[in-house]
């Protein structure tokens, strides 16, 4: 009877021998991680944690575990063995290949680490864990009901080098444009919403100049962004008749259908043969 | 005037000396100065990396060296790393990383020295780093590069955090190789208005941005259009946060050349001014005194209200700056150089108020309107040259007009296919005197078909141009011949105009978007005018047809690809017009 309760005594001690790395004899922590630097007797990792070195590491290929002449230095990759007996890091095996996180990183040697712990709490740390997911994003542009039918509509983004025609939307009825894009949950940039050039821009509802709108593409499966144009720059509306030759339609300005088909030219032209000087009114070019 | 001229040289160079040196030392760094063995700009990522030897020296004198380096332009972070050196007048720490982060106003940082901890840096306060503060996870993290071309190669970079990075000795990836370039620069903020430029149109421009500051950027451009061919130009930005001036010569190396001028401030919340200057000169050589010159000159004045606007808007033209071209004594002859109507300043002004759109009913069929009123003059053009039935013409004509659009939002008939309306009135007083009415009524039928990536729309619409003369309505509109003569052919029907114009079309269009990178534009239009409209004198084609195809070739290069039919008006078919974009 006393040798059942011995039996599972010396089960359990077997088991918890195995379950602790540091009980196993011979039994090393294995980790990757990418490379800060080696300094001091201790090796960096981008998680910020450090680790000390035993005297003489072995330095390994990383795939072959044969010696390398890589040196240890940043953004390397490296497989670490940590002894955890003596609490260092025996064996690091280099690559300057782009490992994959190890997803055990933070269970298995995080906790070994001989950086301090934190003691104090950071509060302008903030943000939401965003996984980087793909989501279909749909931009919907209202327009003001005087926009020509055949006119395009663009969205011209930072990202884009404000290139004025950066991502075209297609007339879906007689007010609104659209387009859908994909984009990794998380990302964000400033945009406008253009006619193709930097002389028709969306205004704000005062009819002043706006600031960029700002976009984030949040943790969900699909996402819309709407925006009402309150009126074009360049949408002076019907508005001042300029000083300029032909600018009043009469009998003798016969083209009351502008823009949109083939005109005469006007009568008088100023003084050199070259152009009339007025406002640029054809699309312009981003510097780069 | 060359006194004022180099004056204005002087002016502008001091300016641009000023604004690419101007000091920073405010918390968080305005700047950082990378220098490193091999300084590397990714374009598609907006990351900053430098390898060996590297040196950070942050706005506020402090130094940051180390063996690598990177920076995040759009996330606004920066890491040195391996063998890290923190030197300034109260701090010197050596350490294996330092992370900053400009807009937290904070900097982390992995000494080396005894036990290995996290020190934390709040703002420029480097002689007290807080221990053992919680930084964020990923504060040391190096950006996955793999498979990525460096845009710029270079020697050195100064980033103006969320605003531009000027490269020093820069060699910049293009058509396959990289070219040298002493300067580049890289605008990056969220500042569109360092890309709005005072240039006309052209058929091919490429810039080389080569000095910024963080209120500036200088870039020269190659351009060809079809009336300079190919020719340099130059313009200069400087912005602040809301306002603006760009200035802009173009063509630089013609003879034909313009100077513009465009600013813009916005004085309150409420009330905005821009202003547009132009001199159009006929100048050899750079400096040289321009033989003639005219000017054109635009203030626009704004001031915004809750869902409406009311502008004031001023042009005026002062044809010969330099005084009267040569040969001309008699400034009531016409020449071919020289028409009599510009020997004053013609002169424009309006005052307009627009209204934000208002709804008239509510529920499920909304109706909205969308008011707009102005009054206005125009001086001198008109009166000079008079018109037939009013001579001599009177120097100043002024108009006052009230209009409106009134339309429906989309109208959802079922869950893909929608109907709007709208019906836009305008009509115009003027003094001289007549009164003229605009209409254009369209109805829009559209549709979404997501599954098979299709769009369309069909829209029918009326336009209206009346032209109301009373009982001079003979006498401004007199019988004219019937037939009319022109190199495309002869044509008839003109003589029953008596300023009363119509236009009815019917538009449809079909897109086709597989996928972001491909993008098919068909669009099918047929006019039917009153009057029939005169290939080579008036008029639009009544048959239009457009296609448009945008490709993107690869990340750096997007085709457009845009024809337009005209099925045989004025001997037009087929008019070909070529876009090819390269975006970095």
């Amino acid at each position: 009877m006393t040798i059942r309760p011995l039996a599972v005594l010396l089960a359990s001690i077997a088991l918890a021998a195995l379950a602790l790395p540091s009980l196993a004899q011979g039994e090393l922590v294995r980790f990757t991680g990418q490379l800060l630097d080696v300094r001091n007797g201790y090796v960096y990792f981008t998680t910020g944690d450090a680790f000390k070195l035993a005297d003489t590491p072995r330095i390994a290929d990383y795939d072959t575990g044969k010696p390398t002449t890589l040196k240890p230095r940043a953004k390397l990759f490296a497989r670490a063995l940590f002894d955890p007996a003596t609490k260092q890091v025996v064996e690091l095996d280099l690559t300057a290949r782009h490992l994959a996180p190890d997803v055990a990183y933070a269970a298995v040697a995080q906790p070994l680490a001989a950086t301090r712990p934190t003691t104090e709490r950071a509060p302008e740390i903030v943000g939401v864990k965003l996984t980087g997911k793909e989501v279909a994003v749909a931009f919907l542009v209202t327009v003001p009901p005087t926009t020509p039918l055949n006119a395009s509509v663009y969205i011209s983004t930072d990202v884009s080098g404000w290139n004025p025609q950066a991502i075209k939307l297609d007339r879906i009825d007689g007010n609104r444009y659209r387009a859908v894009r994909r984009f990794a949950s998380g990302t964000k940039f400033a945009y406008r919403v253009t006619r193709g050039s930097w002389n028709s821009v969306a205004v704000g509802n005062d009819g002043l100049q706006a600031p960029a709108l700002e976009y984030v593409t949040k943790e969900v499966d699909a996402q819309e962004a709407r925006t009402d144009v309150f009126a074009w720059t360049d949408d002076r509306g019907n508005a001042p008749q300029g000083a300029q030759p032909g600018a009043v339609p009469t009998p003798y300005n016969p083209n009351p259908f502008q823009p949109g088909g083939i005109f005469p030219a006007p009568h008088a032209s100023p003084p050199g043969g070259f152009p009339t000087p007025r406002p640029p009114s054809q699309p312009n070019q981003p510097p780069h | 005037m060359l006194q004022m001229r180099i004056s204005f040289l002087i002016a502008l160079a001091t300016a641009l000396v000023a604004s690419a040196t101007s000091p920073a030392s405010a918390t968080p760094p305005t700047s950082l100065d990378v220098t490193a063995s091999a300084v590397n700009f990714y374009y598609n990522r907006f990351i900053v990396t430098a390898d060996g030897n590297v040196r950070v020296r942050l706005s506020d004198g402090t130094v940051v060296s180390g063996e690598t380096f990177t920076m995040d332009l759009k996330l606004n972070r920066y890491l040195v790393a391996g063998d890290v050196h923190l030197d300034g007048p109260t701090v010197h720490e050596t350490g294996a990383a330092f992370a900053g982060y400009p807009d937290l106003d904070r900097s982390y940082f992995l000494p080396a020295s005894g036990t290995p901890s996290r020190a934390t840096y709040l703002g420029i306060d480097w002689a007290h780093p807080v221990a053992n503060r919680e930084q964020p996870g990923d504060a040391f993290y190096f950006p996955d590069l793999t498979g990525e071309r460096a845009y710029i190669k270079a020697d050195g970079a100064r980033i103006v955090p969320k605003t531009n990075v000027l490269f020093d000795m820069a060699r910049v990836y293009t058509a396959g190789v990289y070219l040298p370039a002493p300067r580049y620069v890289v605008t990056f903020g969220p500042n569109s208005h360092y890309y709005e430029n005072a240039f006309a149109g052209g058929r091919l421009d490429v810039g080389v941005p080569f000095n910024g500051s963080a209120h500036s950027l200088t870039a020269l451009h190659v351009r060809n259009d079809a009336f300079n061919g190919t020719y340099l130009a130059f313009d200069q930005h400087f912005v602040w946060d809301q306002d603006w001036i760009v200035f802009g010569v173009d063509p630089l190396t013609q003879e034909q050349r313009q100077y513009n001028l465009i600013g813009y401030k916005r004085w309150s919340p409420k009330f905005e001014s821009r202003l547009f200057l132009q001199e159009s000169a006929a100048q050899a050589g750079i400096i040289n005194r321009p033989t003639n010159a005219a000017g054109f000159a635009q203030l626009q004045l704004t001031g915004g209200f809750r869902g409406s606007s009311l502008t004031y808007t001023q042009d005026n033209y002062y044809q010969y700056l330099l005084g009267l071209p040569h040969g001309i004594t008699d400034l009531n002859v016409s020449t071919p150089e020289f028409d009599t109507r510009w020997k004053e300043h013609p002169t424009d002004a309006s005052l307009v108020f627009t209204g934000g759109p208002t709804p008239l009913t509510h529920g499920s069929t909304r109706l909205l309107l969308r008011p707009r009123a102005g009054i206005g003059w125009a001086h001198d053009i008109y009166g000079e040259g008079g018109y037939p039935n009013e001579q001599p013409g009177p120097p100043t004509v002024s108009y006052r007009y009230l209009g409106g659009s009134l339309y429906t939002p989309a109208i959802n008939l079922t869950r893909s296919l929608a109907f709007t309306a709208s019906y836009d009135r305008q009509r115009t007083w003027y003094s001289l005197p007549h009164q003229l009415d605009n209409g254009d009524l369209r109805l829009t039928l559209g549709g979404v078909r997501e599954r098979q990536h299709l769009r369309a729309f069909v829209a029918y619409e009326i336009k209206t141009i009346d032209d109301y003369w009373g009982s001079a309505q003979l006498a401004a509109y007199t019988p004219s011949p019937d037939i009319s003569v022109t190199p495309f052919g002869t044509f008839s029907g003109q003589a029953a105009f008596r300023g009363l114009a119509t236009s009815r079309g019917y538009t449809s269009s079909v897109i086709y978007t597989p996928t972001p990178s491909f993008e098919l534009n068909l669009m099918l239009s047929r006019f039917y005018d009153t009057p029939a409209p005169v290939p080579g004198l008036y008029g639009q084609p009544p048959w239009q047809f457009a296609a448009d195809l945008r490709v993107r070739l690869s990340r750096q290069i997007l085709l457009d690809l845009g024809r337009s039919y005209y099925f045989n008006f004025a001997n037009e078919r087929w008019t070909p017009q070529f876009v090819i974009q390269f975006t970095p």
